[in-house]
């Protein structure tokens, strides 16, 4: 009997320890301890985050909105770069404290992170040549370009079920591909085609070359992705986005890197930071 | 964090068929290549052991060229670069065939071709020269004495690291999916990134793989066997 009871004793204490385990996952106050807050961002997509040639430094739309959040949490940051398909388990395994890096909530990703409020809102378009591509039908049977492990991938396949999608690594060497003319069209949000054109606009062997047609196949709103029930995080990060549209922050890092002075001029619209559950449910 | 398994979703349904259609793709590459890189690396072997010097020196050439550089910058090569080189015709008529895939053959193959040359010719040169020379001397060509009285020797003591080459080559298939070529690990990445379930999906990926390798190990033990040994016994 006392062997008996000896067992479940020691079951009930592994199972309370699994729970603090559990419970234990409280980034909000292990980044203060460390004073460092790791961001996984994107090394080569600007306008969102890219190194700097010139003074090395990561910058971007990301980059600002993480500098922000680690400016209020009175902590240095660390970017570490991460790829559509490497970084929910980058996350996962605690190698970053958050995913700041063009990511578009949807529920299946929902199941397995939390997602802070919309911090940017955008479509899934076409980069192409210009004038090859009027609307989806032009699409059909061709070969389009995108990145492997992005919604994109799953969108176009939807979209147009005829097409062969090709998937590279990252979104320029799908670009290289349309430039060659593998392939009639680079699928994936507005935001980052709009710097791929900015780029393809400033060489001057392919300047006006290349188009973004009007018409979208998805919505796409982005959110900072955090581990799974790190409640007190989320609230957080939440918080401080809102805090952002409510003094012009949000407005600004906008206008600093989609403005008409921009190297990818895109329209903000009506889009503002809301307690908005967009794309998770 | 407790992991939920979940095997139904590499078992049955939509991403079963992804898996069997990357299988499909992965054996068809690894299949055309294969017999296409025995073919020029026998070739290239006999190049390089040909007493003509600028046909050894080409092939010589050829052999550290390709064995020295990652395959990786290979098929980036052929895929990227071949535009740069080919007139905007063919550019444009390759675009529309299945150009990732061919691509993906001959990066492949020559790549493998290298190493292909280098143990056919180990083969050749285990042959003692005198059999060379019993050939020449009874009036055979050069090259009919190759074709019929050293390579079918040389071919059989092959066979081993020939096992190896093709083995190496279907598992180098897999990077094929860097430029869009959907084989099996393209596949496997697929489903992962459907349903975040990469365990099973590369689980999945592994014994296909190591079922294609037993395969072609079997084969070629059987192909020595039955064909190669009783030659050699007679």
């Amino acid at each position: 009997m006392a062997r008996k009871i000896g067992l479940f004793v020691l079951a009930l204490t592994m199972v309370g320890a699994m729970c603090g385990a559990a419970l234990a996952a409280d980034t909000l106050a292990d980044v203060k301890k460390k004073g460092v807050l790791v961001a996984g961002v994107k090394d080569s997509l600007p306008p969102f985050g890219s190194v700097d040639p010139n003074t090395k430094e990561f910058v971007g739309y990301d980059i600002d909105f993480v500098k922000y959040i680690a400016k209020k949490l009175g902590v240095k940051v660390e970017y570490k770069p991460v790829s559509s398909a490497n970084r929910m388990p980058m996350l996962m395994e605690s190698r970053i404290d958050l995913i700041a890096a063009t990511m578009t909530k949807n529920p299946e990703r929902a199941k397995q992170i939390d997602f802070s409020y919309t911090y940017f809102l955008t479509g899934q378009k076409f980069l192409t040549k210009k004038g090859t591509v009027k609307s989806l039908k032009d699409l059909e049977g061709q070969k389009i370009a995108t990145a492997k492990g992005s919604t994109s991938e799953q969108n176009v396949a939807k979209a147009v079920p005829s097409a062969t999608v090709l998937s590279f690594d990252d979104y320029p060497q799908g670009v290289l591909a349309l430039q060659q003319g593998k392939a009639i069209a680079v699928t994936t949000d507005e935001s980052i085609l709009a710097g791929q054109l900015g780029k393809l606009e400033k060489n001057p062997a392919t300047k006006g070359q290349y188009e973004i047609p009007e018409f979208a196949i998805s919505e796409e709103p982005y959110g900072i992705g955090m581990r799974k029930g790190d409640t007190n995080f989320v609230k957080f990060v939440n918080d401080t986005i809102l805090e952002m549209e409510k003094n012009g922050e949000a407005a600004k890092i906008f206008e600093k890197w989609f403005g008409p002075n921009s190297d990818s001029p895109i329209a903000r619209g009506n889009f503002k930071i809301t307690a908005d559950k967009r794309g998770t449910e | 964090m407790t992991y939920k398994f979940d095997w139904a979703i590499v078992t049955s349904g939509k991403y079963f068929d992804w898996i069997v259609s990357g299988f499909y793709v992965t054996i068809k590459l690894s299949a055309v290549s294969i017999a296409l890189s025995f073919l020029l690396g026998l070739i290239i072997a006999i190049m390089r052991m040909s007493s003509f010097h600028p046909v050894r020196w080409f092939a010589h050439g050829y052999l550290e060229f390709f064995r020295n550089t990652p395959l990786l910058v290979q098929i980036f090569f052929w895929y990227f670069g071949s535009y740069k080189v080919l007139p905007a015709v063919a550019n444009d008529w390759l675009a529309r065939q299945d150009f990732e895939f061919a691509a993906a053959v001959i990066a492949l193959t020559i790549y493998t071709s290298a190493f292909i040359a280098e143990d056919i010719r180990s083969g050749v040169r285990s042959i003692p020269k005198e059999q060379m020379e019993a050939a020449r001397s009874s009036g055979f060509s050069y090259i009919r004495s190759m074709q019929y009285i050293i390579l079918p020797q040389a071919v059989r003591l092959t066979i081993p690291p020939l096992i190896n080459q093709f083995l190496n080559l279907m598992k180098n298939s897999s990077l094929a999916m860097t430029i869009g070529v959907a084989e099996l690990m393209y596949q496997a990445r697929q489903v992962e990134s459907y349903t975040f379930k990469g365990f099973e999906a590369f689980s999945a990926a592994t014994l296909v793989y190591v079922a294609i390798s037993f395969t072609i190990t079997g084969l070629m033990t059987l192909y020595d066997k039955t064909v190669l040994r009783p030659l050699k016994g007679r």
